[in-house]
């Protein structure tokens, strides 16, 4: 199997796992969006890897692939700092929250009595 | 004014019935909580069993910082004028309890830290732990050129504008040298008084050496954050 055939195979994959996902409401609508764009540009890349070159000429990369790699490291990069910012901010929730749990048991186990 | 003790307790069952007991003893008119975070041993039960205390339980461990928030919650929504918290192992003394809590009601400081440096007491710790605290003294100092002899003491009064202030955000674990970081940046007026205290009772410290070092740098960090951060 040759590199174009598995990337093509792998792209249209992506794409049906994403939207099994969406359908199963295992993403949230804001991600699925996100991941849907990027599963339709590689899907485009994959079936005509040619418009890469004309492409990296244009921002002066004299080596088409690398400007594949350079763009998929800034998005998982940002990405992921993405996610860290969303799970330092559901850590803060879960704190408040056990919080007001463990509150609300006490005033419950004293008969609610103020 | 109302006076409430907070002693947040991890898996303390050999020590949280004789420190509640002491400090009901020492302090009649003080209400104690005792915050169980989430232990998997009998705290919450023999805390409940002295029956002067109350006690919350946290359903998941939330650390220290977690655990002391939810104190200052409570006391904020209890309507408490000023709020101790101790350490649920005996090291602090509930015979001291009220010399931080004096130059608070007296309305002569917002915040009162026990210190075992201030003077030379009988206390004496390991070369590390001493080494951490000199180290938080030093970078304090440098910051804000004010010496906390001994910023990591956990043996603090507070009056009701900080409980407020510790209810809405109170640092995550480790929170101590944090904390004073944060009031100073809020010109909160934090004075230290010299206290006695003992080697623990019971129980280990959470604290391994490979931990303490990486408590150093994440507080060390949160304290330079802590000075550049915009405060209103």
């Amino acid at each position: 199997m040759n590199i174009y055939l598995f990337g093509i195979v792998f792209c249209l994959m992506f794409v049906f796992i994403t939207v099994e996902l969406i359908r199963r409401q295992k993403l949230q609508e804001q991600y699925a969006l996100l991941w849907l764009t990027l599963g339709a540009v590689m899907v485009l890349f994959s079936f005509f890897p040619d418009i890469l070159n004309p492409l990296s000429h244009f921002v002066r990369i004299y080596y088409a692939p690398s400007l594949l790699f350079l763009v998929g490291l800034l998005f998982s990069l940002v990405f992921i700092m993405h996610l860290t910012i969303v799970i330092s901010k559901l850590h803060r929730r879960l704190t408040r929250l056990v919080q007001e749990v463990s509150l609300l048991q006490e005033q419950l186990k004293n008969g609610g009595a103020e | 004014m109302r006076l409430l003790v907070i002693i947040p307790a991890f898996n303390e069952e050999e020590s949280i019935g004789q420190v509640v007991r002491s400090i009901k003893h020492a302090v009649h008119k003080a209400d104690i909580l005792v915050v169980n975070d989430g232990s998997t041993d009998r705290t919450s039960e023999v805390a409940r069993a002295t029956g002067v205390a109350a006690v919350i339980d946290l359903p998941v461990n939330l650390g220290i910082g977690g655990a002391m928030q939810t104190g200052y919650l409570y006391a904020y929504r209890k309507g408490y004028d000023i709020a101790v918290q101790t350490d649920a192992d005996g090291q602090h003394d509930a015979a001291e309890l009220s010399k931080i809590v004096e130059p608070i009601m007296t309305g002569q400081a917002d915040c009162c830290i026990g210190s075992r440096f201030l003077e030379r007491t009988e206390y004496r710790s390991a070369w590390s732990r001493r080494m951490g605290i000199w180290f938080f003294t030093w970078m304090i100092e440098w910051m804000i050129g004010k010496t906390y002899t001994d910023p990591t003491s956990g043996f603090r009064a507070v009056n009701r504008d900080i409980i407020r202030l510790f209810a809405d955000y109170y640092p995550e674990d480790y929170p101590e040298v944090e904390a004073i970081m944060l009031l100073e940046r809020q010109r909160y007026r934090v004075m230290e008084t010299s206290v006695l205290m003992h080697s623990r009772q019971a129980g280990r410290s959470s604290i391994t050496p490979l931990k303490s070092l990486y408590y150093m740098l994440k507080v060390s960090l949160a304290v330079c954050i802590t000075r550049i951060r915009n405060v209103s």
